[in-house]
C-alpha cells in the first residue's frame, strides 16, 4: 500500500466558490470586531472626560452606544468569530489546522481575553449608575486595553498567513519567529487605524439620536477627530504594510488585482474624509441615515475589496507561504519537521494517495475517466475556481472555452507542472492525471467534445 | 501487502493529523478541552432552560410572578447565549489540536450544516434580542414568535453540534458517506450520523441545570429588598421540581445512550456509566428530601449540577478514546514540537488577565447586582479594579518588548 498524503475531503460550493463564503463572513466580523474595539477606546476616552470634567450626561451616550454594541458587535461580531473559523474549516481544513498547530497557546491566550470582555462588556453597560464613578472608569479602561489585545493577539496570526516575514521561522518552528515581524507590526498599525475610523463612523449613528444639544455636538466632534485620526494614521500604516510584504504578494498586487480596486478604495477614504470633515464642522447637521449610509460604504465599498484582495495577494498559500489553498503542502519546514507533498504527487498522483478517493475511481477505466478527472480537478482547483462559466475565477473562461485537449494538457504539464505561475501552486500531476483532468477540464466547455474522447479512447 | 480496513482507517487518521505536531504534550490539551467544555455545557443547559421557561411563563403571564420570571428568564437566556459561545471557542481550539482528523473530516462531510449553524445562530439569537426588547409589561402575545423561533434556532444548532461530535467519532464511515454512486459528494450538505438517546440526554439536562440555576438566583436576589421574598420562593420552589424532573428524564436517555452505544465499548459494564446513574439518583434523593422540608434556596444544586457535567464531560472523552481504539488513535503519541514561549503565554494570560480582570469585572457585577441603588466599591475592589488596569498595561508593555527583541533578533 501506498503512503496517503494529510487531505481532507473537499467542500465545493457550486458559483460563488467556498472562498467567497469565507470572505462575507470575515466582512462582517471584521465591521464588527473593529467597531468594538474602537468602541472600546471612545468609551474609555469619553469616560475619562466625563470624570475629569464632571459631566456625567456623557454618560448617557456610553450607555446608548454599550447596547447598541452589545447587539450588534456582540451577537454577530462573537458568532462570525468562530463563523470565520468554520469558514476557514470547512473551505481549507489544512490551512487551519496548521495555523492552529502553531498558534495554539496564542489562540488560546485571546480566548481569554474573549471571555474576559464578554463579562466586561455587560458590566460596562449595565453598571453604569449602578457603581461609582470612579470604579466604572477603571472597569471602562480595562475593557479598552483589554479588547485591543485580543487585537494584538489575532493579528499576528493573520499575518502569519501572509508569510512568516523572514526566512528563521522555517528554520526555529519557533511561534515568536512566526508572530512577530516587521508585517505584523504594520499589519497591527493598520487595523488599530482603521478601528478608530469605523468606530467613529459607527458612533454617528447613536450620536444622531442625543436629546442633549450641546452633548450632541460635543460627542460629534470628538468622533470626527477620531475618525480623522484613524484615516491619516491608516493611509501612513497602509504605505509601510505594503513594503513588508513578499515579493510574490507584491507582484499579484500590481498584476492580479481587479482594475476597479485602487480607485474604489480611494473614493471611500476621500467620502469618509469629506464626512468627518463635514460632521465636525456642522455636527448638528448629521442625521443618523447619513452615518449608517457611510457605515455601509464603508462596508460594501472598502472593507469587501480589502478583504478580497488581502486573500487574492496571498495566494497561493493559505498559511506560512508553505501550506498551499488546496491543502498541500508546498515546501519542507526543518523547524517543524515538516515535508513537501510535492514529491509524492509528481510520482504516484493524487488518485492514488489521496485518503478520500472514492473507492470507484481508485482505479480508473474507459468509464470512468471523466469522474476521475473531475475528482483530481476539483481537489487541486475548485478551491479558487468554480467550473461553472460564473463565478469565482471560473476554469472555462480561464481556459477561454478551450475543447483542446492536448493543449491544455500541456499546460498542466508545463506551467502548473514546474509552478511557474506565482499565484498558482505548484500542481506536479504525473502524466496520466494530466491527461484525466484535461479531458475533463476540456469537457466543460463542450460537453460533446469529452464524448468524442471517451469514444476515442474506447476504440484505442 | 493489503491492510485490514480498520487498519486502513488508521493510517489515514494517523497522515491526517496536522504536520506540524503540537505545542505541549497532548494530555495538557485533553484536560484543557473537557475542562472548557464543562462550561460551554453548563451554559448551553441555562439557556435553553430558561428560554424554555420564558416561554412557558410569558404564556402565564397575567400572573404577576410568572411575568416577572417570564422577563427575568428572557434576560438570562439572553446573557447566557453570549457565555456560552464563548465557552465553546475554547472546546473547540483544544478538540482541533489534538483530534484534528475527526473534526476536520465530520465538518467537511457536512461542510453546508457548519455553515448554516453560523447563520442559524445569528438568526436566533438575534430573534432572541427582539424578543426581549418586547418582553416587557404589557407586550403583545404575538412576540412570542420571536422567542419560539430563537429557540428553535438553538436546538437546530445543538442538534448540529451533536451531528458533528457524532461523526467524528465514526471514521470508518467516512468515505462512504463521501463517495455517493462512485463519485466524490463535495456538496457539504448531508447529516450522515446522529445518535438520538445522547442527544436527548443534553436537551435533558437543560431542564435540570435550570432548575439548579433557579435556586441559585432565588438566593442571589435574597438579600435585595426589592425582589419580594414571595416570588422568590415560588422560584425557589419550581426550581426543585425542575431539577428532579430533569433528573427522572437524563436517567431514562442515559439509558438509550448507553444501550445504542457499539458492544465493543462495553460502556454497560463501565464503572463511570454506573457512578453517573447514582450521582443522578442521590442527586434526585436530595432535592426530593429537601423539598418536603422547604430547604431554603442555596447553590448547592447548581453544584450539583456542575458536578454532573463535569463527569459528562469525562464520560464524554472516555467513550471518544474507546471509540478510536480499533484505530490505533492515541493522542499521547501525537508529535510534539515543545514551544515553552507560548505556552507561558497562555498560562500567564490566563492567571493574569483572567484572574485579576475577570475576577474585577466579575466581582464588580455580582456586588452590584445585590445591592440596591449604587455601589460604592469597597476599599479591596477598588484595589483590584487598580490592579486590573495595572496588569494590562503591564501585559501590554511586555508584548511589545518582546516583540521588537524577537524582531531585531531575525533582522
Ligand atoms: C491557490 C489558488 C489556485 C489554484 C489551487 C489554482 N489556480 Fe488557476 N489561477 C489562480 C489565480 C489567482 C489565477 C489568476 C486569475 C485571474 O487572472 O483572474 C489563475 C489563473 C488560471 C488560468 C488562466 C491562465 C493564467 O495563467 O492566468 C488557468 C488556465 C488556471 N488558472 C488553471 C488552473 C488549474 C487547471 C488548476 C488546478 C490544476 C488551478 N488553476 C488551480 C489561482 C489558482
Ligand atoms: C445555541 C448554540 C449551541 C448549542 C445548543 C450547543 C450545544 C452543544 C451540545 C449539545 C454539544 C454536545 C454534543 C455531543 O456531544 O453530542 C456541544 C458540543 C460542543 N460545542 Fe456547542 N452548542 C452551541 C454553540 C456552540 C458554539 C458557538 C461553539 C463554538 C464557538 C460550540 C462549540 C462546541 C464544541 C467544541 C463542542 C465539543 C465538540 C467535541 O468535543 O467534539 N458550540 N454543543
Amino acid at each position: 500500500m501506498l503512503e496517503t498524503l494529510g487531505l481532507y475531503p473537499s467542500w465545493y460550493v457550486p458559483v460563488i466558490g467556498s472562498a467567497w463564503v469565507m470572505g462575507i463572513i470575515g466582512t462582517i466580523h471584521v465591521l464588527a470586531s473593529h467597531t468594538s474595539v474602537g468602541a472600546s477606546w471612545l468609551f474609555a476616552l469619553i469616560e475619562t472626560k466625563a470624570v475629569r470634567e464632571n459631566k456625567p450626561e456623557l454618560m448617557e451616550y456610553i450607555k446608548k452606544y454599550g447596547v447598541f454594541l452589545l447587539v450588534f458587535s456582540y451577537i454577530i461580531g462573537s458568532i462570525t468569530g468562530p463563523g470565520i473559523w468554520y469558514a476557514i474549516t470547512v473551505a481549507s481544513p489544512k490551512g487551519v489546522g496548521g495555523l492552529i498547530h502553531n498558534f495554539v497557546w496564542v489562540w488560546a491566550a485571546e480566548w481569554v481575553y474573549f471571555t474576559v470582555e464578554v463579562i466586561g462588556v455587560y458590566a460596562l453597560v449595565y453598571l453604569i449608575g449602578k457603581i461609582d464613578p470612579k470604579t466604572h472608569l477603571k472597569l471602562t479602561w480595562t475593557f479598552a486595553l483589554a479588547s485591543w489585545a485580543t487585537m494584538l493577539l489575532i493579528v499576528g496570526i493573520l499575518s502569519f498567513m501572509m508569510w512568516p516575514g523572514n526566512e528563521s521561522w522555517y528554520q526555529t518552528g519557533s511561534t515568536l519567529d512566526a508572530f512577530f515581524n516587521l508585517n505584523f507590526f504594520a499589519h497591527l498599525g493598520l487595523r488599530t487605524a482603521f478601528m478608530f475610523a469605523i468606530a467613529g463612523a459607527v458612533g454617528g449613528i447613536l450620536a444622531a439620536t442625543m436629546k442633549d444639544k450641546e452633548v450632541r455636538i460635543e460627542i460629534t466632534r470628538f468622533l470626527s477627530k477620531m475618525g480623522i485620526a484613524g484615516v491619516f494614521l491608516g493611509l501612513i500604516m497602509w504605505m509601510w504594510y505594503v513594503q513588508t510584504l513578499p515579493e510574490n504578494a507584491r507582484i499579484i498586487m500590481q498584476t492580479q488585482l481587479p482594475s476597479y480596486i485602487a480607485p474604489t478604495l480611494f473614493a471611500v477614504l476621500a467620502a469618509t474624509l469629506i464626512y468627518f470633515a463635514w460632521s465636525a464642522w456642522k455636527p448638528l447637521q448629521l442625521k443618523q441615515g447619513f452615518a449608517v449610509a457611510m457605515t455601509a460604504i464603508i462596508a460594501i465599498a472598502g472593507l469587501w475589496p480589502e478583504e478580497r484582495s488581502r486573500e487574492s495577494i496571498r495566494k497561493p498559500y493559505v498559511a506560512g507561504q508553505y501550506i498551499y489553498s488546496n491543502q498541500t503542502i508546498a515546501r519542507d519546514v526543518e523547524g517543524k519537521q515538516i515535508k513537501s507533498n510535492l514529491p509524492q504527487i509528481a510520482e504516484h498522483g493524487v488518485l492514488k494517495t489521496h485518503p478520500f478517493t472514492p473507492v470507484s475511481l481508485r482505479e480508473v477505466t474507459e468509464t470512468n475517466r471523466l469522474q476521475a478527472g473531475e475528482f483530481i480537478a476539483k481537489v487541486m482547483c475548485a478551491n479558487c475556481h468554480s467550473m461553472e462559466n460564473t463565478g469565482l475565477r471560473p476554469m472555462p473562461q480561464k481556459l477561454h472555452g478551450s475543447t483542446d485537449v492536448a493543449m491544455i494538457k500541456a499546460y498542466l504539464g508545463g506551467a502548473l507542472y514546474n509552478g511557474t505561475v506565482p499565484y498558482m501552486p505548484r500542481i506536479p500531476l504525473p502524466e496520466f492525471e494530466q491527461q484525466l483532468v484535461a479531458e475533463y477540464l476540456a469537457s466543460l466547455s463542450q460537453p460533446q467534445a469529452a464524448m468524442k474522447q471517451l469514444t476515442l479512447a474506447e476504440s484505442r | 501487502m493489503e491492510l485490514t480496513a480498520n487498519e486502513t482507517v488508521a493510517a489515514t487518521l494517523q497522515v491526517l493529523r496536522d504536520p506540524a505536531g503540537i505545542p505541549s504534550h497532548p494530555v495538557v490539551f485533553q484536560v484543557l478541552m473537557v475542562f472548557t467544555w464543562v462550561f460551554h455545557m453548563l451554559f448551553v443547559n441555562i439557556t435553553l432552560g430558561s428560554a424554555l421557561l420564558s416561554l412557558y411563563a410569558f404564556q402565564h403571564r397575567q400572573n404577576r410572578h410568572w411575568n416577572q420570571l417570564s422577563q427575568g428568564m428572557t434576560k438570562a437566556a439572553k446573557v447566557s447565549v453570549s457565555m456560552l459561545i464563548v465557552l465553546g471557542v475554547a472546546p473547540l481550539l483544544f478538540t482541533q489540536v489534538i483530534y484534528d482528523p475527526q473534526w476536520y473530516s465530520s465538518n467537511v462531510l457536512s461542510a453546508a450544516w457548519a455553515i448554516g449553524f453560523i447563520f442559524t445562530l445569528i438568526l436566533g439569537y438575534s430573534s432572541w434580542f427582539v424578543f426581549y426588547f418586547k418582553n416587557h409589561d404589557g407586550v403583545k402575545n404575538s412576540a412570542i414568535w420571536w422567542g419560539i423561533f430563537g429557540l428553535a434556532m438553538f436546538v437546530l444548532d445543538g442538534f448540529i453540534m451533536h451531528v458533528l461530535s457524532y461523526q467524528a467519532l465514526l471514521p470508518e464511515q467516512w468515505l462512504s458517506w463521501y463517495s455517493a454512486d462512485g463519485q466524490a459528494d463535495m456538496s457539504g450538505t448531508g447529516l450522515h450520523a446522529y445518535q438520538p438517546g445522547r442527544f436527548l440526554f443534553f436537551m435533558a439536562m437543560s431542564i435540570t441545570v435550570l432548575g439548579a440555576f433557579l435556586s441559585a438566583y432565588a438566593h442571589y436576589y435574597k438579600v435585595r429588598e426589592d425582589k419580594e421574598h414571595h416570588y422568590l420562593t415560588f422560584v425557589n420552589r419550581l426550581g426543585r421540581k425542575f431539577t428532579f424532573a430533569g433528573l427522572l428524564m437524563q436517567s431514562v436517555t442515559f439509558v438509550w445512550w448507553l444501550f445504542d452505544l457499539p458492544e465493543h465499548l462495553q460502556a454497560l459494564q463501565s464503572p463511570l456509566s454506573w457512578g453517573i446513574l447514582l450521582f443522578m439518583a442521590v442527586f434526585a434523593a436530595i432535592i426530593k428530601g429537601k423539598q418536603s422540608r422547604e430547604m431554603p434556596a442555596s447553590y448547592f444544586s447548581l453544584a450539583m449540577a456542575f458536578g454532573l457535567i463535569a463527569l459528562i464531560g469525562i464520560f464524554r472523552e472516555a467513550l471518544r478514546i474507546h471509540y478510536m481504539l480499533p484505530f490505533d488513535y492515541d493522542i499521547t503519541d501525537y508529535k510534539v514540537m515543545e514551544d515553552i514561549p507560548s505556552t507561558a503565554l497562555f498560562f500567564m494570560t490566563l492567571i493574569g488577565v483572567g484572574g485579576l480582570v475577570g475576577g474585577f469585572f466579575l466581582t464588580a457585577i455580582y456586588k452590584a447586582g445585590r445591592t440596591q441603588g449604587m455601589y460604592q466599591a469597597s476599599k479591596q475592589v477598588s484595589q483590584l479594579g487598580s490592579a486590573a488596569v495595572g496588569i494590562m498595561i503591564g501585559w501590554i508593555a511586555v508584548f511589545f518588548l518582546t516583540g521588537i527583541w524577537v524582531w531585531l533578533h531575525n533582522v
